[in-house]
């Protein structure tokens, strides 16, 4: 099982938290871009002949915000340069105010079969003030465009003002237009980012705050049958992301585009985060990657460790064991012992209960060497 | 007989801080050639980067100059920098005991200050020449007509001549160096005589050895001589003499009436002590020069390696600080909290304050230090009496009569306007009265006696703060006294923790209990269950607060691109943890344990 990762830097509009690659003023140069896309694409078919992949993952940005022929472009390169199954999970990130129904017919005529809508609040206050470039109308348009879709929902807490009346109204909303996967982040205030300053001034909830309306989603969400199987992660029964569950299980996956990082064969790298460079790369055949970094068996370790905390069904320890020929009750029995009371240990299996999944880095750097 | 060199001045300065000492003795050392002043760094003598930052001086250093004076002779003049602060009236008295006069700077603006004239005392006794120079003419607010009075009427020496000079301007500073040659007395001895050298310093050299800072009294010593010293048994061949310039400068040969340096591959650090007499082996002096007398230490902490697997090379620190500064003492100790590591004792707090940093500065080494005590007289139930300076080696209270704290006498000046303050701060500090002296229209002199442990907690801070800085103060020690003490104990989730045990008085124990639980609650970082943090004496619980249990601890989002970056993330988390120390289950940052010195939230 391995995925591919697309990343389109595309945007109408910057929002105010936004620290990703994401050029609103370079839309215009999309179809050099794609092409570009395509061509690396190409660059690595070779090196990955013998890889079956099953998922692919179109990110952004804001995919949807340019011409649909390029995305199914782009599908059809991935089916001619590598084996992806023909059941493969295939999603594509949009935003309200960006889709037409013409728009997603191409997309499912093309093999998408999953789709990702940003949302992240339903109050439209809340919206403006994140520089969100749609209002919740434009939400319910969208989302019965999606009707009978499998389609995911995003949504934000900690938001500047935001209360549990809020994060209530806007679950709801996903609920009940068909959301069947819902991913519920946290705010996190990068430096550099304008809302940064609102964090400075100490204008977003805190801590303290954030859980609670974290635990209040959380409830929200089982009473409306979405369970949690990763920290942010909520799924109607088997409409988890395949895709993103790979990461989590220390999967391998390659990733085309700006800013794009993969995992092949232990080695994690990453594109350049700068535009103008990537297509210098591609046009004169050279790969754009700028971060390299072999990881070895203790960071393997780690690495499963980490991530699978992060999940419901946790660390299978028996697959451990047998990837790295380890004992991990024997070597982790001090960290175990410590976390004890925070961890569920069945059999196989080591997850963290439920009620301290919030708090896991503390639990998990006992983990780490 | 022959009678040493009487070209040869041998002097120190005496000065209150920030009197412009260092700066007095650049100027010395610059207009005799010694250092051209390009490259001279900003107050030479203070070589120690913590004494640059501070501006104070804390160690002894010499360094000697050549003088054509007026009379057509070249001089050479020793000078011996001292330090200013109460701490090191020790390091002063070693100085003094190396030299036949005394440069005594009174700042033309401030007059003589408490500390200056305590120096100045020591140095009448040690029968030294002063010469008293008004420094700061160049300031608006100088009164140099009026220091000369101060200095006439409180001191008793004759002002008339002083020079009025401007160290930072460098004005009149040849006058001081010709008073030095017509006021100071050159050094007596006698060159025929056995070596008696004074060991009035030593540090240790990576390449040679331990490196003796000593006045000749009488003799020469010379390389290849073997030496000893009256109170080791232990015979050294001397490998290096020399002088300072001010960095050692090899010369060979020392004689009587000379300051410079011996180096004889001197391996251990304890061999050789301050204050001890060079003699040479194969033709022994018959008595030593009169020591110092022996200091005892007032103030005491436990010093930690924060990686307790460094405990060989904190003892390795200590040792060789020991060697510079003799009135360091430390023994190991061992806490339940804080693992191996020792107690020291220390000449005062800030004395304790320089050696922290030096260990951590110079060693390159991290520790954990404790809340600064005295040492109680602890009278049992048996009739059988004990020092404890550490509270968790406090005898049960079943076996405790009773106990006796140290008390100090303590004077201090201020401008009247801050007397208020003043004698409710003492009151505070169970401070008892004795006498107010009105020392001109500004100053006043406040006597007072305190106890030792009311001193070394914020008593300095709380005096600056209340009188915008302008007050200053001395203590000397004046014996103990019977008081109700009792030992206030820190539970961390229902453990006590040894290394923030203190001994208090029982009237402000519930105060000092309560302010303690307030401030740990805030130092002390969430964990993953709630913890209570409690004071109690004699396990009656007195004041308790509560470490909410964290609730949010995660990174948000990872994915393809995160993993790296999230990973990065965790492992510093992972670092900070480190640094942490394991109460029970609480996890404690090593600075937690200095919180117990600080009063109030800031």
């Amino acid at each position: 099982m391995a995925g591919i990762y697309v990343h389109v830097p595309f945007c109408k509009s910057k929002c105010r938290y936004c620290d990703f690659a994401s050029f609103p003023d370079k839309i215009g140069f999309a179809e050099s871009y794609m092409t570009c896309v395509y061509r690396e694409m190409l660059m690595r078919s070779e090196e990955l002949k013998d890889y079956a992949f099953d998922t692919l993952y179109i990110g952004g940005g804001t995919p949807s915000v340019i011409d649909e022929s390029y995305i199914a472009m782009l599908v059809a390169a991935a089916r001619k340069y590598y084996k992806l199954a023909p059941d493969a999970e295939i999603t594509i990130e949009m935003n309200p105010g960006t889709v037409s129904a013409g728009k997603i017919a191409l997309y499912k005529k093309c093999g998408i079969n999953r789709f990702s809508v940003g949302l992240q609040t339903a109050i439209d206050s809340q919206l403006e003030e994140l520089g969100r470039c749609h209002n919740l109308n434009q939400f319910v348009s969208c989302a019965k465009l999606l009707k009978g879709e499998n389609f995911s929902v995003d949504v934000m807490i900690g938001l500047k003002g935001q209360t549990t009346d809020d994060i209530d109204k806007t679950i709801s909303v996903a609920s009940a237009f068909g959301a069947s996967h819902i991913s519920m982040y946290a705010l996190t205030p990068e430096d550099g980012t304008p809302i940064y300053t609102d964090y400075l001034n100490g204008e977003l909830p805190d801590g303290d705050e954030v859980a609670a309306m974290y635990q209040f989603g959380v409830r929200r969400l089982k009473e409306l049958g979405f369970e949690r199987y990763e920290v942010s992660n909520f799924a109607k029964k088997g409409k988890q992301s395949r895709h993103n569950l790979n990461y989590w299980r220390r999967g391998e996956y390659i990733g085309f585009g700006v800013s794009a990082s993969s995992h092949i064969a232990n080695v994690r790298f990453t594109n350049t985060f700068d535009l103008d460079e990537y297509f210098k790369c591609i046009l004169s055949n050279h790969l754009p990657v700028i971060d390299r970094e072999e990881v070895d068996v203790d960071g393997r370790k780690e690495e499963s460790i980490m991530l699978a905390l992060r999940t419901s069904e946790g660390l299978n320890v028996e697959e451990f064991n047998s990837l790295y020929g380890a004992d991990f009750f024997k070597e982790y029995s001090t960290a175990l012992a410590k976390n004890s009371p925070y961890l569920d240990v069945q059999g196989d299996r080591v997850r963290i209960k439920d009620e301290y999944l919030y708090v896991q880095n503390t639990i998990i750097c006992d983990f780490l060497s | 007989m022959k009678k040493p060199n009487k070209l040869i001045r041998n002097f120190c300065i005496i000065a209150h801080i920030d009197h412009g000492k260092s700066t007095l003795a650049d100027r010395l050392i610059e207009l005799t050639g010694q250092v051209s002043k390009r490259d001279m760094e900003e107050q030479l003598l203070d070589s120690m980067d913590i004494e640059r930052e501070r501006g104070i001086t804390i160690k002894l250093t010499p360094v000697r100059m050549f003088y054509d004076a007026d009379d057509g002779n070249e001089y050479v003049f020793n000078l011996i920098d001292t330090p200013g602060h109460v701490d090191f009236t020790y390091e002063v008295s070693r100085s003094l005991a190396a030299c036949e006069g005394a440069i005594l700077i009174v700042d033309a603006s401030q007059g003589i200050e408490a500390q200056t004239l305590a120096n100045v005392y020591l140095a009448l006794e040690n029968n030294l020449e002063i010469l008293p120079v008004i420094n700061k003419i160049d300031l608006p607010s100088a009164r140099p007509d009026e220091a000369k009075k101060e200095i006439e009427e409180v001191i008793g020496l004759d002002a008339s001549y002083a020079p009025l000079v401007s160290a930072k301007e460098g004005t009149n500073i040849k006058e001081v160096l010709e008073d030095a040659v017509k006021y100071f007395p050159p050094p007596d001895g006698d060159e025929d005589a056995p070596l008696k050298a004074l060991i009035f310093d030593s540090y240790y050299d990576n390449y040679k050895g331990v490196i003796l800072f000593v006045r000749l009294k009488d003799g020469k010593v010379r390389v290849g001589d073997r030496i000893t010293t009256f109170r080791s048994d232990k015979v050294y061949e001397v490998t290096e003499t020399g002088v300072f310039a001010p960095s050692l400068l090899p010369k060979n040969g020392l004689f009587a009436g000379e300051v410079g340096y011996i180096a004889a591959s001197i391996k251990s650090i304890q061999d050789v002590a301050v204050g001890d007499t060079v003699i040479n082996a194969d033709d022994r002096a018959d008595a030593p020069l009169p020591g110092y007398k022996h200091v005892q230490p007032v103030v005491f902490c436990g010093i930690y390696p924060l990686d307790g697997s460094r405990f060989n090379d904190l003892k390795d620190a200590l040792l060789k600080l020991q060697l510079n500064d003799a009135s360091l003492v430390f023994e190991p100790d061992n806490s339940q909290a804080l693992g191996f590591g020792f107690r020291c004792g220390f000449l005062g707090l800030l004395h304790m304050e320089i050696m922290q940093e030096r260990v951590e500065r110079e060693f390159n080494l991290d520790i954990i230090t404790t809340a600064p005590s005295v040492s109680y007289r602890v009278v049992k139930t048996d009739g059988e009496s004990l020092f404890v300076d550490n509270p968790s080696h406090l005898p049960p209270v079943s076996e405790i009569d009773y106990m006796e704290e140290p008390i100090v006498k303590t004077d201090i000046y201020s401008p009247p306007e801050y007397l208020g303050q003043i004698m409710d701060l003492c009151r505070d500090k169970r401070g008892v009265f004795g006498q107010m002296t009105y020392l001109d229209a500004n100053r006043v002199r406040l006597e007072y006696k305190l106890p030792l442990n009311e001193i070394i907690f914020d008593f300095f801070d709380q005096i600056k703060s209340r009188t915008r800085g302008y007050a200053s103060f001395d203590y000397e020690l004046a014996g103990y006294e019977r008081s109700k003490l009792v030992k206030l104990d820190i539970l961390l989730n229902g453990e006590v923790c040894d290394a923030l045990s203190m001994i208090v008085h029982e009237d402000s124990a519930y105060a000092r209990g309560r302010m303690l639980c307030e401030n740990l609650k805030d130092a002390i970082p969430r964990q993953l269950f709630e913890i209570p943090v409690q004071a109690a004496i004699g396990g009656k619980i007195i004041a308790r607060e509560t470490v909410k249990a964290m609730r949010k601890d995660v990174l948000a989002k990872c994915y393809g691109g995160d993993i790296t970056r999230k990973k990065k993330l965790l492992e510093k988390q992972k670092e900070g943890k480190k640094r942490m120390r394991s109460i029970g289950s609480v996890e404690v940052p090593s600075e937690v344990f200095m919180q117990i010195l600080k009063t109030n939230k800031d």
